[in-house]
């Protein structure tokens, strides 16, 4: 059939081919272009961006003032805050994991409550799951109820005061217990709450055992003055760490010196002895602490007296006292915790090693120990576990029938010696406020999951602060993922039912308002505004409130040194012939960032290793013990309790030392954390820092057997061969000498 | 025996003269080895999540990494750091190698990498002497959730395609649109954000101004393998070894 134009037309207007052709006939010309097929991604994203300030004291760590870019309702990346004054802008990475706690697959996502004691669980609504925790309050004995929370200082502390009070006892639980740092700083300085450090403007700096540039306080806060530490003038600090490990602090000191276990406090008065017999110290602090005595009062500290127990020649003691109170390098800097107050003899350490600082009149002074205005806020401390030690065998007599807990998993955290477990089984009820089922949360009978931190609200007291006061404001930067509820909303929301009149917030977010009006009202620090709404939007956005006007001047006057107290033997030596060292890594911390696979893939500092435990071995204790690289070995303390360990041989290592990471051998927390790799807790002595009762986590000795089975280490060294060509000249990638060079940033 | 000869000042690759040349300066001294960098880096390039196999298999993704070397036995024994990223290498190897030109110079200094371009050869990995490449082995997955934190603003990268650091080109592209001029230190990659001991300094080497300009002319700056001729665009400065006490 023929067509002619006209029939065509008449057909193709009548169809869809109709719109094709006349459009095509109407095309602009700029329509014909060709267009350039590599659109790049970012030309395609729809959607803007922002980015909301917030503030957090997440996962057992320190506090990080932080920019969250939210698009499209989901948070994208954490930045840190460039106001804020502790990380001025840089962020550590588990503040970058944030996201993933957020975005979890694991989340619990409804509350749950059990079907019968270890029954199953039954998803509940959020009505009937609050109404049921109301019922269990209401009918609850104050003298058989415990709640149990991480430590926090804030809006989240006050409403978990006023909720407990009259209700229950309030108790904290952190892992590795800062008792004996508080402890240590209250016997020096007379203060009640932690110092900073002025690493930045230090000239020379001792440090003993504090990992403070890896997993110490607040280490993204020192690593801000390390680098101004080395390169920030033209006269490069120098460090010196004393440890029995070599942690990533130890790795970036200039001299580090190996110790044995538990004797800090003996070096540090030994160092004291030299000052002070050669004149170096300051004569009134000198005077002060040894009673007017002098280098009388420490001649049994004589370095010759104490090199064959702290395993540091006299020799090296010597150099580093002289070193330590050289007036032409310039501030010199005595810092002491992580390890060096984990033993029984933990505040003695620690009071010794802070005490160093006064005999070179380095408190409240630039490079020096900054003291800390007490800022009047809520606070809940953690408990010793001396008190850890009573709650479990009230439990286990059956005196408590009723555990709250927030944020604090003592079952994994806690000596397996003690059989956490065991006890809280025994409890009628318990219930958790949990995001994740940790250990603890598992033997929960009733589950109130709470948001993450980037989906509430909170005002944060940080601890230490940077020498004045800050209150970091917490917003919830996107709307919760799960639709859970925060748990300081839900503890106001009974508390409103219950009529509790200590508690007048109906919600979180008025209770941080409460704070903002009392900080606006002051009139004073880096917001002022005449009005509480202006004061709210502008604190907000600058992630926080800070009074640099108001600092603690003038040094505390010096009290007489401590008396030596030697490390407890809580083991026989010959039957465990290792000194355990356990230790944090900057991803898993104690165990708390294990379900966060960012942070179980960032490898160890020194080892590179991830996902897995292992246990670090001189090359010739793993020559005597007749193992190899990536053997699996049994790791036992004199409480019964094994752990299998890969074998890392470590150049680095002591001879008579073994080091553990915690952080791995969880039963549940996702499935990022379950079942993989041993808890060291487990084998723990349940031993006690004498003057505190804390956990004394450094004083458990360890024998090491070997297993005939063996398994890869999932580690980063050894992925690239390092070639030297055989033509090219060898670069020197160190320098030789104190200077820093031209041109400092 | 033939061998090969490096040009010692590279032709551009376009006749645009270039407005910036972004160059990242590493300072050993600064760096702690905390790793804030690495994380950061896989957060805001959509890295897949290197899981135990991948360590084990030793196909981990990382596009800056932190190096570990040791030096001497105990009790003398230091452990020495070096982030090692692309170094965006002016007279770069991996460029000549690759058979589709998926990987060109672009006339501000970086090394580009075209997702789209690559067939997976891997010509320019066994090139890089920085080891600087990450081949996809597998298809990147992420758990439903943790899809909602990806950045909208990078590609995902398919199994089979090499990758490595851009230098965060999207932060780049972002803050220089437009503009003719971009004050120093007004972005930066993602690592360098976040390094709290500001160990890694991002910027304009053409700016003279610039903090990464004044900071390669410090006397500890050397270039890794520099005597290959790969014209690196990152400096690093050497660590201070102090005498022993």
């Amino acid at each position: 059939m023929a067509l002619t134009r006209r029939q065509f037309l008449k057909w193709a207007g009548a169809t869809g081919i109709g719109a094709v052709v006349f459009n095509g006939c109407a095309a602009p010309d700029a329509a014909i272009l060709v267009q350039s097929p590599l659109d790049i991604p970012e030309d395609l994203v729809t959607g803007r961006d922002n980015y909301y300030a917030t503030t957090t004291e997440s996962l057992g760590y320190a506090t990080e003032g932080l920019l969250v870019r939210v698009m499209e309702g989901r948070a994208k990346k954490v930045e840190g805050n460039p106001d804020f004054p502790l990380n001025t802008g840089k962020h550590s990475a588990r503040a970058e994991a944030l996201l993933q706690s957020a975005y979890h697959p694991d989340r619990i996502r409804e509350p749950l409550v059990r079907v019968g004691k270890g029954g199953p669980w039954r998803r509940e609504s959020w009505d009937s799951a609050v109404t049921r925790f109301t019922d269990l309050m209401r009918g609850a004995d104050p003298a058989r109820t415990l709640f149990i929370t991480s430590p926090t200082a804030g809006q989240m502390a006050a409403v978990l005061q006023g909720f407990a009070a009259g209700r229950g006892e309030l108790h904290g639980f952190e892992p590795l217990s800062q008792a004996p740092l508080r402890a240590a700083v209250k016997n020096v300085f007379d203060a009640d709450v932690l110092p900073t450090f002025d690493i930045a403007h230090a000239r020379f700096i001792l440090n003993f055992g504090a990992d403070f540039l890896g997993t110490w306080l607040n280490p993204v806060h020192h690593a801000r003055g390390y680098g101004e530490f080395r390169q920030g003038t033209d006269r490069r600090g120098y460090l010196v760490h004393i440890e029995p490990r070599m942690s990533l602090t130890a790795s970036n000191a200039d001299q580090w010196v190996y110790n044995n276990p538990g004797t800090e406090g003996l070096l540090a008065l030994s160092i004291a002895y030299v000052l002070i017999s050669e004149r170096r110290a300051e004569a009134g602090a000198a005077n002060a602490l040894t009673g007017g005595r002098g280098a009388d009062a420490l001649s049994a500290y004589a370095p010759g007296a104490v090199a064959a127990a702290t395993g540091v020649s006299a020799e090296m003691i010597t150099k580093i006292a002289h070193a330590f109170a050289e007036p032409a390098r310039g501030p010199a800097l005595a810092i002491g915790g992580g390890i060096a107050g984990a033993h029984t003899n933990g505040v003695f350490n620690l009071t010794a090693i802070y005490a160093l600082n006064q005999l070179v009149g380095n408190v409240n002074r630039e490079g020096g120990v900054i003291l800390n205005p007490v800022f009047a806020a809520s606070r809940v401390t953690a408990s010793p576990l001396r008190t850890w030690k009573q709650l479990v065998e009230r439990m286990n007599d059956r005196e408590i029938d009723l555990v709250v807990v927030r944020d604090a998993n003592f079952v994994y955290g806690l000596p397996a010696a003690l059989n956490a477990a065991q006890a809280l089984r025994r409890v009628p009820t318990v219930v958790s406020f949990g995001s994740f089922l940790d250990e603890t949360t598992a033997l929960a009978d009733l589950i109130l999951p709470s948001t993450t931190p980037l989906e509430e609200w909170g005002a944060v007291v940080p601890e230490p602060a940077p020498g004045y006061a800050v209150v970091g404001f917490q917003q919830p930067v996107i709307r919760p993922y799960t639709g859970n509820i925060s748990t300081g909303d839900v503890l106001l929301r009974v508390a409103r039912d219950l009529n509790i009149a200590a508690l007048p917030w109906e919600t979180m977010r008025d209770a941080v308002r409460d704070l903002a009006r009392q900080l606006q009202q002051g009139n004073r620090g880096s917001v002022v505004a005449p009005t509480l709404e202006e004061f709210w939007k502008r604190a907000l956005e600058r992630g926080g409130w800070w009074d640099m006007g108001q600092r603690l001047t003038g040094a505390p006057a010096p009290r007489p040194l401590p008396e030596r107290a030697d490390p407890e033997q809580v083991s026989d030596a010959n039957q465990f012939p290792f000194a355990l060292v356990p230790f944090e890594t900057p991803g898993l911390g104690a165990g708390e960032g294990a379900h966060l696979p960012w942070l179980q893939s960032l490898p160890d500092a020194v080892s590179t290793i991830t996902w897995q435990t292992w246990v670090e071995l001189n090359p010739h204790t793993a020559e005597r013990l007749g193992v190899r690289q990536e053997d699996v070995v049994l790791i036992e303390s004199s409480t019964g309790h094994v752990i299998r360990a890969i074998v890392y041989v470590n150049r680095a290592a002591p001879p008579d030392v073994v080091a553990v990471p915690f952080g791995q051998g969880h039963a549940h927390y996702t499935s990022y954390a379950a079942n993989r790799g041993s808890n060291v807790f487990d084998i723990l002595e349940p031993a006690e820092e004498r003057e505190t009762g804390a956990l004394a986590w450094g004083a458990t000795r360890v024998r090491v057997t070997k297993t005939r089975s063996r398994q890869a280490l999932s580690k980063l060294e050894g992925h690239w061969d390092s070639v030297q060509f055989a033509d090219s000249p060898i670069i020197e990638i160190t320098r030789q000498g104190q200077s820093n060079g031209n041109g400092t940033h | 025996m033939t061998t090969l000869q490096f040009q010692e000042n590279p032709t551009p690759t376009t006749q645009r003269p270039p407005r910036h040349h972004w160059n990242m300066v590493v300072d050993i001294d600064r760096c702690t080895s905390c790793r804030a960098c690495v994380i950061a880096c896989e957060a805001e390039n959509n890295i897949p999540i290197n899981t135990e196999d991948r360590f084990t298999q030793q196909r981990v993704n990382q596009w800056i990494r932190i190096e570990r070397y040791w030096e001497g036995e105990f009790p003398n024994v230091k452990a020495r750091y070096i982030p090692m990223l692309c170094q965006h290498c002016d007279n770069a190897p991996c460029e000549p190698v690759c058979p589709v030109y998926a990987t060109y110079h672009n006339n501000e200094g970086l090394n580009v990498q075209v997702y789209n371009r690559c067939v997976g050869t891997r010509y320019c990995a066994n090139a890089c002497p920085y080891h600087a490449r990450n081949f996809n082995y597998w298809e990147p997955v992420w758990p439903e959730d943790f899809r909602n934190y990806l950045n909208p603003d990078v590609t995902i990268r398919s199994r089979g395609i090499m990758e490595k650091c851009t230098f965060c080109v999207q932060r780049i592209r972002r803050a220089t649109r437009g503009r003719q001029d971009v004050a120093d230190g007004a972005f930066a990659p993602a690592c360098v954000q976040a390094c709290p001991s500001d160990a890694l300094v991002f910027g304009d080497i053409l700016d003279e101004n610039s903090k990464v300009a004044k900071l390669s002319k410090n006397e500890r700056h050397y270039m890794v393998r520099e005597v290959l001729g790969t014209l690196p665009s990152i400096t690093y400065l050497k660590k201070v070894e102090a005498d022993a006490l």
